[in-house]
């Protein structure tokens, strides 16, 4: 059953042509709908809290009176009022936003690099050398992980910086065998061989070759991943690691504002729906790019 | 293979050689090679887990004496525990005990590292228990819903659905349902524990909020990885043409052709998303006020305990290789392809 | 009532794939009487593996049937699915290539033929049972109550398709589809197979099709050979005839590809040069040409038409072979 559309995998012009390319056009927009809404959304997020701190009327994030505490929303001057200790909301949710979004770019930017190295090599030394790494790796799997960035976090003390590091054994590993998985595939590949045959170094070969073929889909399963480490974020703040207050991240913000969730909902719920929001943006868009990749 | 040199075996001459078709049997070959493979993850995790625990700056001893403790005393205590000793001997020490079964005492309550495992084990494993029968009981349903129907109503809403449970925080979605449940409905307990032997009713009703919590990322999970794996047994399989060929209504081939091989590979899944689960269970524990072991491991990490930390750790880690080799296993023992390996070939 | 079991008549099937539409069938026409074997024979991709899913109405959604499928009388193009579901086992049943793949691996041999009995009208778990042993007695496969408990992979791959064979035959159906049924056997198990079907069917008086690549199993097997090329019927006839005058290019290519045992071990074997045709790309004129030693411009430009040129012989082809072009 599978093979039947299989074996009739052909490009070229269909009986009926006017059928055919409403067909393919109406597919081709399909297709890009559920990735062009999803990078809009993330776009429009990276914006708020990247560009737009910078060039519009933000408020300072801290440092606010407890004159202006918990001011309800759409007051003078605070869109969505302020916190507990008289902080514009606001504005704690777009520097909040840049903290959460930063120490995640972070996190899959050296998993990507780190991760992708130890995949794409392991995968290419090949035998007994893969398994040696493939089984540390395993080991770095089956620790807990929010156990050991709890660890790592409470040893190295609540910073941003830390957090990264501790969120690291999240991405390196599961990019190293995502990556190698990619890398095998390709290896085997005809022109991987003959490149191999004629004698290509493997730096050249990495660049070259492996590189251009792997990449694309560590980038898809970096953006499923961002969502991820952006939760754990918000669990090591949770446990009192993380962002060390007052500087504001979504994590934190939800975190303090667990005590007053009966009297000031929003403290939890604002920060929460902004992670939510930007989780689902992140996951539809690596989806989206995923089945694309399927479909080619 | 043992499978073809006694197929026809009558039952009654096939429980005489059970014994001996055993010790030969593929299966527990295969469990005792997992078992050895599994023995360098264990010294693995539990010596990054010690290397964790002593590259990282401030001193137990420290901690426990307080800020105004001398030098001196400060040296004596660490003679005392043993910090003093060259790192690599300390595990060995440490490696030695814990195979024997002794994981130390607490540095500051001094309770026995297993005494406390045993006393907080059992709550947590209630909890990732509930958790699982949660999404496990409702994702297979659902899955089976949207892969009758694939791009039908059903289908995109429980894929809609579950792609923002898969989007929400475990802890943003606790303090959602504490918020609806506990503060505006009122329906059920917002934070702490009771003992099942106390009141068994009281104990699932506290349970009810954390279980959802860390279970419905879960079912959102298993629900599309099950979608996604029945569809491929219905439009790729061969046996599924079979079934369908016989006449067998569609509704039928699905539950009874498809569920079965998609089930096999969704048990190994599960057990893998153990470690996962046991990490959040911290966080959970610490929102609801439940006195699990995440509960524990966070304070134990607040005294900077050591030994607490050491231990549950290892177990932790031994639990998640234990499940990854029972995934293995169960998966060898529920598959008949492997149960009975392949005929001569 | 005609003497024809199956009438299948100016049969299309196109499928749609994203951006274009692929004719895998095109204007099929032939039929199955009573009891009778036919052949249809032709490469991977000539359509009839695609052609007797449809008897048997298990396309997938992609695929658009149109022309007739007339079985006992009632045509089954257009038939709503609930209809074709009785129709499927009971009517017509199928055996398939790979045996290994074609049965549930995680369940129980008795277990599968049970399900084939059982969904064609009430018939209690003990007389399924008793009827399962019976149709593993009829494909000879040896001991068959002791089979029941036992799992495909517990089976040799010839076992397994005489599983397969004696599934088919559950509901009694008036005509067995074998798609390439011998295909992924050894030599030996292969006439084993082709001799079961054959004495299955002459007992049973069901009408068979065998599909195959192989033109020397239709020859031993077939009383009639239908050769389909690109979707279409190139050629048929009776089997006596067919191989005593062969018109079509096409099949005598696929005559020579015939390994012969006249001919010394190691002879490279002479394979049907060139590749099918896109069948996307609708182009004029007759789809072999480019392969076709005959060929002339005027095939490039007209496609033939599939006429009966001598009695019970049809063809498709500017420039059949004569009787002296070999032998």
């Amino acid at each position: 059953m599978a093979d039947l559309p299989s074996d009739l995998v052909v490009a070229g012009v269909a009986p009926r042509a006017d059928e055919a390319a409403a067909a393919k056009l109406g597919g081709r927009w399909r297709g890009s709908l559920g990735v062009i809404v999803p990078a809009v959304m993330v776009a429009f997020i990276f914006g708020l809290c990247f560009i737009w701190p910078l060039i519009g009327p933000v408020p300072s994030p801290t440092g606010g009176t407890i004159l202006d505490s918990n001011l309800a929303a759409f007051s003078s001057g605070h869109f969505l009022g302020t916190d507990a200790v008289g902080n514009d909301e606001w504005a704690r949710l777009l520097y909040g936003g840049r903290a959460s979004l930063e120490i995640a770019l972070a996190v899959q930017a050296i998993g990507l690099v780190l991760g992708g190295l130890i995949g794409a090599v392991a995968a290419y030394l090949g035998g007994l050398r893969d398994a040696t790494i493939m089984r540390l790796l395993d080991v770095v799997i089956a620790f807990p992980g929010l156990v050991l960035a709890v660890a790592i976090a409470q040893g190295l003390g609540p910073s941003k910086l830390h957090t990264i590091w501790a969120l690291c054994f999240f991405s390196v590993p599961a990019t190293a065998r995502i990556a190698r998985a990619a890398t095998l595939r390709v290896r085997e590949q005809t022109f991987m061989v003959a490149a191999r045959l004629s004698g290509t170094s493997f730096p050249r070969m990495l660049l070259g070759h492996i590189a251009p073929n792997v990449v694309p889909q560590l980038l898809t399963y970096a953006l499923l991943g961002m969502g991820i480490i952006m939760i754990l974020e918000g669990a090591l703040s949770f446990v009192g690691l993380g962002v060390p207050p007052p500087a504001p991240s979504w994590g934190n913000m939800i975190a303090q504002g667990q005590s007053t969730l009966s009297a000031q909902p929003r403290y939890v719920f604002l920060p929460s729906a902004a992670l939510f929001i930007t989780v689902v943006s992140l996951n539809l868009l690596g989806e989206g790019l995923r089945s694309r990749w399927g479909a080619q | 293979m043992s499978s073809t040199s006694a197929p026809l075996s009558t039952p009654l001459a096939a429980r005489a050689g059970w014994g001996a078709r055993l010790a030969g049997s593929p299966t527990l070959r295969f469990i005792v090679r997992r078992l050895l493979a599994a023995i360098p993850v264990l010294l693995g995790v539990t010596f990054l887990s010690f290397v964790v625990m002593n590259s990282l700056p401030g001193d137990a001893a420290q901690e426990l004496l307080g800020a105004q403790a001398t030098p001196s005393e400060i040296h004596q205590l660490q003679v005392k525990l043993g910090l003093d000793q060259p790192f690599l001997t300390r595990y060995w020490d440490w490696l030695h005990n814990a195979v024997i079964g002794h994981l130390g005492h607490s540095l500051s309550s001094g309770q026995s590292v297993g005494s406390i495992l045993v006393s907080d084990l059992p709550v947590t494993f209630e909890l990732v228990a509930l958790a699982f029968l949660f999404s496990l009981v409702l994702a297979v349903p659902i899955a089976l819903l949207c892969a009758r129907k694939p791009n039908g109503v059903t289908d995109r809403l429980s894929m809609m659905f579950s792609m923002a449970g898969l989007s929400i925080a475990p802890y943003v979605l606790a303090l959602l349902l504490v918020f609806v449940f506990a503060v505006k409905l009122n329906v059920l307990p917002a934070i702490g524990w009771v003992p099942p032997g106390q009141s068994l009713s009281q104990n699932i009703e506290h349970l009810i909020l954390p279980a959802v919590s860390i279970g419905l990322g879960l079912l959102c999970f298993y629900t599309r990885l099950l979608r996604a794996d029945l569809l491929e047994q219905m439009q790729g399989e061969d046996y599924v043409v079979t079934a369908r060929a016989k006449g067998v209504r569609p509704w039928r081939v699905l539950t009874r052709h498809a569920l079965r091989n998609s089930l096999f590979g969704l048990i190994t899944v599960v057990a893998l998303n153990l470690g996962t689960l046991l990490g959040f269970t911290v966080v959970i524990e610490d929102i609801f006020g439940i006195p699990g072991i995440g509960h524990e491991l966070l304070q134990a990490i607040d005294n900077r305990d050591v030994p607490v930390i050491e231990g549950i750790v290892f177990v932790f880690a031994v639990i998640v290789v234990l499940s990854n080799l029972a995934a293995d296993v169960l998966y060898s023992v529920l598959d008949p392809r492997i149960r009975y390996g392949r005929p001569t070939e | 009532m005609s003497e024809a079991v199956l009438e299948v008549e100016n049969l299309r099937v196109d499928f749609r794939q994203p951006g274009q539409l692929v004719r895998a069938v095109d204007g099929l026409t032939y039929s199955v009487d009573r009891a009778q074997t036919v052949a249809v024979i032709g490469e991977s991709g000539s359509g009839k593996t695609v052609s007797s899913r449809a008897i048997m109405g298990l396309l997938p959604p992609t695929a658009r049937v149109t022309g007739s499928i007339r079985f006992d009388d009632v045509e089954m193009v257009g038939l709503p699915e609930k209809v074709m579901r009785e129709h499927r086992g009971r009517g017509v049943a199928m055996v398939f290539q790979d045996p290994t793949r074609s049965l549930n691996p995680t369940m129980r041999i008795g277990a599968q033929i049970r399900e084939a009995i059982q969904t064609h009208g009430e018939v209690s778990r003990a007389a399924a049972r008793d009827r399962a042993i019976e149709l593993l007695e009829l494909v000879r496969l040896p001991a068959a109550r002791e089979r029941l408990e036992q799992y495909p992979h517990q089976l040799s791959g010839g076992m397994r398709q005489r599983v397969m064979i004696a599934i088919a035959l559950a509901a009694e159906p008036k005509l067995l589809i074998a798609d390439e049924a011998t295909t992924a056997l050894d030599v030996t198990t292969q006439a084993q197979i082709m001799e079961l079907l054959r004495d299955l069917q002459q007992r049973l008086g069901m009408a068979l099709i065998m599909i195959s690549h192989d033109l020397g199993l239709a020859a031993s097997f077939a009383d009639e050979v239908v050769v389909m090329y690109a979707g279409r019927a190139v050629e048929r006839a009776p089997t006596r005839k067919l191989f005593a005058h062969v018109r079509m290019p096409y099949t005598r290519a696929l005559l020579d590809a015939i390994p012969r045992l006249e001919n010394a071990s190691h002879t490279r074997l002479a394979a049907v040069p060139g590749q099918p045709p896109n069948l996307a790309l609708r182009e004029l004129g007759c789809p072999f040409t480019p392969r076709c030693p005959n060929a002339t411009d005027h095939c490039a430009e007209h496609e033939p038409a599939f006429e009966e040129h001598e009695p019970d012989h049809l063809w498709a082809c500017w420039h059949p072979c004569s009787d002296e072009a070999r032998l």
